[in-house]
């Protein structure tokens, strides 16, 4: 814990002091964000299909269809697309994180680093940290738009509403609580996620069987925390924002 | 000069080493011999402080650095370059590029430059055609050539330390890395020349050591010359070297 807690530290203050590895940030943003467009794209589209099919159908019975976009959109925005989007991070990127570091661990080149003279924190951990915390935000705001597109899809084609009322229902929901809410989220997610699976990878011992538990338990620790950590985030939010439970 | 000074490192409850004494010059060739799992490559681990044992000191050049801090390691490593038994290579970098290394992270050199100079130290150890390939397109040996070339553009040590350099080679390829062992030692200025081989190939250490040190259950039971080694008594050192015996 306390070695997790000294990465975890390092890596925050890593990022503003020298030297600046720009080429692998570079390169740790394209793969923890171009290459997680794919899975983002398509999780949340499906998420935002699925939720309004269901409140759609509930909020018919009770006769309040038309609050569907509301709904949808305040679920989407503020919970379900940051940990959604955060979780499937975590499978893809985390376990790349975990796997990659720990097998230069098992093939001794973070020794090399050593070295050579070059701090693997600095070389592989903050690189990672940064582009994570970067990109798990902007992943965050595509999914979200892709879901409130799935949600308006089968508003309008399913359930058979008006798409401009659903889109005005989202507009209105739009403040900067909702917005602040579900964009501080994926930040400290992504800061989370890259420390859990950068220390696991750094820990990696005992060949291809402790690869594989160094990868499973970044997966599952990163899972648990970012359940953990919204919760917590949201209890937060509420209370910085103002917000009556 | 380099001492250990009663090493002791323990692995998941299992004692690896168990008093581990011996000084060296740096100018010595040294092999140390023993059977897998007896802690060879523990001891070059060490020298480095890749790893940090339980107790004991280790002092290279007079300074005890056996718990100093990474950043405060750095001009004790710049004594030694290690090739690791699998090269090490960075996979996700070309050949090219695992050579450069270093000249990216620490000189100004102009690219042309750069290429130069991999060129040159890749023509050394014999594979400039190369240049463009990834590790995972060598073979082992070109793979062992490669990492002794980025050894080499790393820095200029003092002391060269191979991990199992011919394990898993041929006999030919590995007769040849033996060879480029032997051709860059004698290459460098006198003080410099000095290397320790960890490895069970007891051909390969005689080929390229003139001390051998032989490690059983954690100790040190032999230290001494080519000659004093195929006179030792030990009948477990003299099974490990019967290649070497009169039949």
């Amino acid at each position: 814990m306390q070695n997790f807690y000294e990465l975890s530290q390092r890596s925050f203050l890593g990022v503003f002091r020298r030297p600046f590895y720009v080429r692998d940030i570079i390169e740790q943003m394209d793969y923890a964000g171009a290459g997680s467009f794919f899975i983002v794209f398509l999780v949340s589209l499906f998420i935002g299909m699925a939720l309004s099919l269901q409140i759609s159908t509930e909020l018919s019975s009770l006769g309040l269809k038309m609050y569907t976009g509301k709904i949808v959109g305040i679920s989407i925005i503020r919970e379900i697309g940051p940990v959604a989007i955060a979780l499937s991070f975590a499978g893809r990127v985390g376990s790349g994180m975990a796997s990659e570091i720990g097998s230069m661990v098992l093939g001794h080149q973070v020794d090399m680093l050593r070295v050579f003279g070059i701090d693997p924190i600095k070389k592989l951990v903050i690189p990672r940290v940064l582009s994570s915390t970067i990109m798990l935000p902007l992943l965050t705001i595509i999914g979200d738009a892709v879901s409130l597109f799935g949600g308006y899809y089968i508003s309008v084609f399913v359930s058979h509403q008006s798409g401009s009322f659903y889109w005005s229902q989202i507009r209105a929901i739009m403040g900067f609580q909702n917005i602040f809410s579900g964009i501080a989220k994926p930040f400290i997610f992504g800061f989370v996620i890259a420390c859990i699976s950068c220390y696991m990878g750094l820990a990696t011992r005992g060949g291809a069987r402790g690869l594989r538990q160094a990868t499973t338990t970044a997966v599952v620790l990163s899972t648990i925390m970012i359940i953990i950590t919204d919760f917590l985030l949201t209890r937060i939010l509420f209370f910085v924002l103002g917000m009556q439970a | 000069m380099i001492e250990l000074q009663d090493l002791r490192l323990s692995y998941n409850h299992h004692r690896v080493l168990d008093g581990i004494n011996f000084k060296a010059h740096f100018y010595e060739k040294i092999a140390i011999l023993g059977e897998s799992g007896e802690g060879k490559t523990t001891i070059l681990k060490l020298l480095l402080c890749l790893a940090r044992p339980d107790g004991g000191r280790i002092i290279i050049d007079g300074r005890d650095i056996t718990f100093l801090r990474e950043s405060e390691l750095l001009d004790s490593r710049k004594k030694f370059s290690i090739v690791f038994q699998d090269g090490a290579l960075f996979d996700s970098l070309d050949v090219k590029e695992n050579v450069a290394f270093c000249m990216r992270e620490f000189s100004t050199l102009s690219e042309d430059e750069i290429e130069n100079r991999t060129r040159e130290f890749l023509r050394r150890v014999g594979i400039e055609e190369a240049i463009h390939l990834m590790p995972d397109e060598l073979s082992g040996g070109m793979q062992r050539r490669a990492a002794i070339a980025r050894s080499l553009a790393a820095c200029e040590p003092e002391m060269m330390l191979y991990d199992e350099p011919t394990s898993g080679l041929d006999p030919i390829t590995a007769d040849n890395i033996c060879n480029l062992i032997n051709e860059l030692s004698a290459g460098t200025p006198p003080g410099r020349r000095g290397l320790i081989i960890v490895t069970h190939d007891v051909e390969a250490a005689v080929r390229v050591a003139e001390r051998f040190l032989y490690l059983k259950d954690g100790k040190i039971v032999f230290d001494g010359s080519l000659d004093a080694l195929t006179h030792a008594g030990d009948p477990g050192l003299r099974k490990f070297i019967k290649g070497l015996l009169p039949r």
